[in-house]
């Protein structure tokens, strides 16, 4: 990432209209080319690995699930795994089946929200209207599962919060009939749309040695013919009884991108109709004790972005010694620094979106409340009346 | 877990050299206890067997135990742990650097996704990464202070706003 002073040097961000989230980005440019690429990263960086330690292992749950509004329930099962494998708790089937199948709805309203995100990047604003109109369908079957349409709380330790009913089933299946011929309909769009196309094809391109070398992971390394899923290749919830098709692409160049997540999308879709269709009869929780033994555990899931891996240290208390966390989007930003030299600049907002990034993940208070009367630091029990207060 | 069993056979036989200690925490994973000097012969070993990915490096802080009547502190000492993983198989690499040779060399040069996850390292653990090619901050504010690591357990916060911060 050496800078060469003798470049033109476009400063993108970290407030911009490219993306809707913080970061600074460095591109050093030969006329329209890009020569160079830099990124600065940290700017809504909250300190919830120092906040775990001083949290019990109920709070963190919690805690674990704010890290990202998009994929929190991936966050809270990699965390609940983590713990309960520490503890040396079993959980009911039924339980791990609703922790899968609420992933999986969540898989759904990530990819749907990132074909948004990226077309309108690439200036195709009806297909991000369209995408984010039909998203509203699986937040609000998430919504009707749990009550919230992004932190859905669905996990607790040793089990999950909601049943699915038959009642419950049936909506799923409808709005599932939908946002599947939908899909069908933005495959259409992608793979046969001239415009579209000339943005994404041979855009970004990154072979599969290269996907392995920069450390690609995720959708972003399986378009680029890396077949690497936990899902998979580490089965945890009952992904060994419900098993997913790994879907890759050989292309590895932005269009290979949209096409992963879409059929990732149909492949989602699939699961969660046979989840529904094959529940495991049982309780949804058990109990989990509330000082945790002593020990280290790596717990890893497949997120929407890729895998997200937690490392956990007990210290035989009631609060963790340690919470790791390594999310998806920090891997890939290599694979942007990398792949930019040579594009055109103005193919960076695509190409940025393209890995699907999540600032949340990356940064994970120190907070400081501005107001009339300058800067005011406020403690934990404070912040919390406050909120009590706020919402009473 | 046939093949996790065989692949993490497979990482033992390519790290024993290199071995202070070997234990099987999990079913699914190996840790091995390696000298900071072994470090880059012990990942060049692993990445030239093609076993499997780094997939993190993880900070511990493990401050030394408070001090009785009688007896000089020991010294804390960061556990520096390096995670690569082959499908369901994980093999922890452990270090253990004692606060006054806290540093170890970059193995960037051999898996370069390791760059960003040893900025973090030295940024909020404070360990300095020998070789590693970047300067200034990753995370922290511009202005955070020299030489306060957020993740050691010495930090509590700040009592006061820090002089010159934003909105100081």
């Amino acid at each position: 990432m050496a800078a060469d002073t003798n470049k033109f040097v476009i400063p993108i961000g970290p407030q911009h209209p490219a993306l809707k989230e913080p970061a600074n980005f460095e591109f050093w440019v030969d006329g329209e080319i890009v020569t160079g690429a830099s990124v600065r990263l940290g700017y809504v960086h909250r300190g919830i690995e120092k906040g775990a330690e001083a949290r019990t292992w109920t709070q963190n749950l919690y805690l674990m699930e704010r890290i990202c509004g998009i994929c929190s329930h991936v966050h809270a099962t990699a965390y609940t795994l983590g713990v309960e494998k520490l503890a040396g708790v079993k959980v009911p089937q039924r339980a791990n089946a609703i922790r899968q199948l609420m992933a999986e709805l969540e898989r759904i309203h990530s990819h749907m929200l990132w074909l948004g995100v990226a077309a309108h990047e690439g200036g195709f604003d009806t297909l991000f209207m369209y995408s984010w109109r039909d998203r509203e369908t699986v937040m609000d079957l998430l919504e009707k599962i749990s009550g919230n349409k992004v932190h859905y709380s669905a996990n607790l330790l040793g089990g999950v919060k909601f049943d699915i009913t038959s009642e419950l089933a049936a909506e799923i299946h409808k709005g599932l009939d939908f946002l599947e011929e939908r899909n069908h309909f933005y495959m259409k769009v992608v793979t046969t749309d001239e415009t579209f196309i000339g943005r994404t094809q041979d855009i970004g391109t990154m072979t599969t040695e290269k996907a392995e070398f920069l450390g690609a992971i995720g959708p972003t390394a399986r378009a680029s013919g890396v077949a690497r899923d936990i899902r998979v290749d580490a089965p945890y919830l009952i992904y060994d009884q419900f098993p997913v098709k790994v879907m890759t692409h050989t292309s590895g160049d932005l269009h290979g991108r949209f096409i992963v997540r879409i059929n990732e999308t149909f492949e989602s879709i699939r699961i969660i109709r046979e989840i529904l269709d094959h529940m495991p009869q049982g309780e949804l929780t058990t109990r989990v004790p509330r000082r945790i033994p002593a020990g280290e555990v790596v717990s890893r899931v497949e997120a929407p972005r890729g895998e997200l891996l937690y490392f956990i240290a007990s210290n035989g208390s009631e609060k963790p010694e340690r919470v790791k966390v390594r999310t998806p989007s920090l891997c890939n930003w290599s694979t942007v620094l990398s792949l930019a030299i040579g594009l055109k600049l103005a193919d960076m907002p695509m190409l940025l979106s393209g890995i699907d990034p999540c600032f949340s993940c990356n940064d994970r208070s120190i907070s400081l409340k501005r107001g009339q009367q300058g800067p005011q630091v406020w403690s934990w029990e404070k912040l919390r009346q406050y909120g009590i207060e706020y919402y009473r | 877990m046939a093949s996790t069993i065989g692949s993490l056979g497979a990482a033992e036989a390519v790290l024993k050299p290199f071995a202070k200690a070997i234990n099987r925490p999990q079913p699914e994973r190996l840790e091995v206890s390696i000298h900071p000097d072994d470090l880059l012969a012990a990942v060049r070993a692993l990445v030239d067997e093609s076993w499997g990915y780094l997939s993190a490096i993880v900070g511990l802080d493990r401050p030394g135990q408070p001090v009785t009547q009688g007896e000089s502190q020991a010294e804390g000492a960061i556990d520096v742990l390096y995670l690569f993983c082959s499908g369901a198989a994980v093999v922890t690499l452990r270090i253990t650097l004692p606060y006054s040779q806290a540093a170890i060399p970059t193995i960037s040069g051999i898996t370069p996704t390791a760059m960003l996850y040893e900025w973090e390292l030295r940024e909020m653990l404070g360990v300095e990464v020998i070789g590693l090619r970047v300067t200034g901050h990753l995370i922290l504010a511009d202005d955070w202070p020299v030489g306060v690591y957020p993740l050691r357990k010495s930090f509590t916060g700040f009592n006061q706003p820090v002089a010159g911060a934003e909105g100081a």
